[in-house]
């Protein structure tokens, strides 16, 4: 049993914003619950109201303007897998939700409370940063936007406010001609580590531009700008000849931390291990081939 | 969790030492120690401590007892407490050694500690990570307090 | 208008298993607590509590969800579908005689989890690969077994016209 607190249902962002200015840290913003309710069941926060944002007119569009892809705060994962929009502008993307947490939880989880909870051993974020995603935040002083990369500040850290919600998150689709893949490996529920890699191709058959996002193995998941850096140029085969060299940069430079989805020092090898696998992935896509290697405890998309 | 620390503090030994002992000026080196008292000079205290893991709140009093003091050389102190609303028990060894540098000191600083109770099992990796971060803070607030 | 919902006062209108149902439950029930406790429909299991294992499985407008980590509020206005809802009198459901023919029942705690995600995915992907049903039990956890006799049922299942709802 929950300990008993009160539910309001705001149609509108002003009233939400009254409702978060009433309570303040009495409150608690719901969306797909699927972690708050988790945290309120094992008692490890109280609150005497939870704020539904699930009717709050706006939030729940998927939507396309002068090349950015907005998706709102409450769309559920399972949405994000099958939006057609999704899956022409960002197939990466709908591929990954495709893989979040298991089918229950994509049917009730949210895109906004996902980010906003930064879990660390997560994949949206890891993904969403190679598509270099930003966060909208409302509240009622205003609007902002800042880079995901800036919003999660450590494990469920965000440099969300009190007063604020997040409201979306708009991302940069990746240019024709671009390959990407997306490993994540885990024995557990949650996945130890995730990789997305994507390279856009020049019509020379050269890599123009490379992402490179680590997750789940450390307090934040990040790009590995230099490492990126080294791609450009590579041709399709270059790219597979390096897949070692940039997976030992990438493992150099990722930060890890002991938990219980591993040692630090795991973490860092399988870091090694994926990015190398992420790489050969990516090189035989962009040979035009298929990649059919799977494997152990992980999911290539 | 467990942290070693080496840090520099620009006073001589018997100054760091008496500023240890400084109960309202330490409170305000220890990043979440929102309050502390003495209980029994030089061997018990009292402490608050609040500190924030994503949107789960730390409130735990803690229990202080000095287990060693080697004046201007070397204090040792145990510390135990449970947040009663989410059930977490804390439990920390704290050693403090005074290293003379000439007219300065470095304290080096030696924690070792446990989180138990679900925050402890859902928090591990943060855990180590806040400690560290309250390590370096605390050194340069002890820095800015030997300052002024 | 926004409505505010008191801790003693939400009322949940709702159908269950092709029943009408209207209850007054406060807005911190959960749904699992609600379908055991008020509608003695004890087919859903609490089990790992945290919607790790599945066996709370139950399908709200179609789409498989945790009970266990799921507000009954929630459910208003929905059609709610139970391991219960699955057979007609003595008739069962073509799913539960395909667990029954190839075996996929041990101590049987995981296997009203089981169905309904099943009962879900056939909905969806009517003649699923073993891959694919494979992926959407990835959530539905089982201690007896290896899952395959559980996979052999649902493909089997989707191979027969008649376990297309």
């Amino acid at each position: 049993m929950l300990r008993p607190f009160a539910l309001y249902r705001p149609t509108t962002l002003p009233e939400l914003g009254d409702l978060l200015a009433e309570h303040g840290g009495d409150a608690a913003i719901y969306a797909g619950g699927t972690e708050l309710l988790l945290l309120l069941k094992e008692g490890l926060i109280r609150v005497r109201c939870l704020i539904d944002v699930k009717r709050v007119a706006g939030l729940d569009a998927i939507a396309s303007d002068d090349g950015a892809v907005t998706i709102g705060a409450t769309v559920r994962h399972r949405a994000v897998e099958q939006s057609p929009l999704l899956l022409e502008r960002c197939p990466l993307l709908a591929g990954v939700a495709a893989h979040v947490a298991n089918v229950r939880v994509r049917h009730v989880g949210t895109v906004g409370g996902n980010l906003a909870f930064a879990d660390p051993h997560s994949d949206l974020a890891t993904i969403c940063l190679a598509f270099d995603a930003a966060m909208s935040l409302w509240s009622r002083g205003g609007e902002r936007q800042i880079p995901l990369a800036e919003f999660v500040l450590g494990a469920y850290e965000t440099a969300r406010r009190e007063d604020e919600i997040v409201t979306s998150v708009r991302l940069r689709p990746w240019p024709q001609r671009t390959v990407g893949a997306y490993l994540k490996f885990g024995v557990y529920e949650r996945p130890t580590l995730g990789v997305a890699l994507a390279v856009t191709m020049s019509p020379a058959g050269q890599v123009s531009e490379a992402r490179l996002a680590v997750g789940c193995v450390g307090p934040r998941p990040r790009r590995f700008t230099d490492v990126e850096r080294r791609a450009i140029g590579a041709t399709a085969a270059d790219l597979a000849d390096a897949a070692k060299p940039l997976a030992d940069a990438t493992a150099e430079a990722v930060d890890t931390v002991d938990d219980l989805h591993g040692s630090a020092d795991y973490k860092r090898e399988m870091t090694r291990v994926f990015v190398r696998r992420a790489v050969a992935a990516v090189a035989a896509r962009a040979a035009g081939r298929e990649f059919d290697e799977r494997y152990a405890h992980a999911v290539v998309v | 969790m467990n942290v070693c620390r080496a840090l520099p503090v620009a006073l001589p030994p018997a100054a760091l030492w008496k500023l240890l002992w400084d109960v309202p000026r330490i409170v305000g080196c220890v990043p979440g120690c929102v309050e502390a008292r003495e209980i029994e000079p030089h061997r018990r205290y009292a402490a608050q401590m609040r500190q924030k893991v994503g949107p789960i709140g730390l409130s735990v009093p803690l229990d202080v007892t000095v287990t060693e003091a080697e004046p201007d050389r070397r204090l040792a102190l145990q510390a135990r407490g449970r947040d009663p609303v989410i059930g977490a028990e804390i439990s920390m060894q704290v050693t403090l050694g005074i290293e003379a540098q000439g007219e300065v000191s470095v304290l080096h600083l030696e924690a070792e500690g446990r989180v138990l109770g679900k925050l402890g099992a859902l928090g591990h990796g943060i855990i180590q990570r806040k400690a560290e971060e309250a390590a370096a803070e605390f050194g340069a607030r002890l820095q800015r307090a030997a300052a002024g | 208008m926004s409505d505010t919902h008191t801790p003693s006062s939400c009322s949940l209108a709702c159908t269950v298993n092709g029943r009408a149902v209207a209850l007054e439950v406060p807005a911190h029930a959960l749904l699992i607590d609600v379908l055991r406790e008020r509608l003695d429909l004890k087919g859903a299991k609490r089990s790992c509590d945290m919607q790790v294992c599945g066996a709370c499985t139950v399908l709200v407008d179609g789409a498989p969800v945790s009970s266990c980590t799921y507000l009954a509020v929630e459910a208003e206005g929905a059609e709610i579908l139970t391991v219960e809802g699955l057979s007609h009198g003595d008739t069962l459901d073509p799913l539960q005689e395909a667990f029954i023919e190839h075996g996929a029942v041990q101590c049987g705690f995981c296997t009203s989890g089981m169905l309904m995600s099943a009962r879900a995915l056939l909905a969806e992907d009517p003649v699923p690969t073993r891959e694919r049903v494979a992926h959407h039990l990835r959530g539905n956890l089982c201690r007896c077994t290896g899952y395959s006799k559980v996979i052999d049922a649902i493909v089997a299942c989707g191979r027969r016209p008649e376990a297309r709802a």
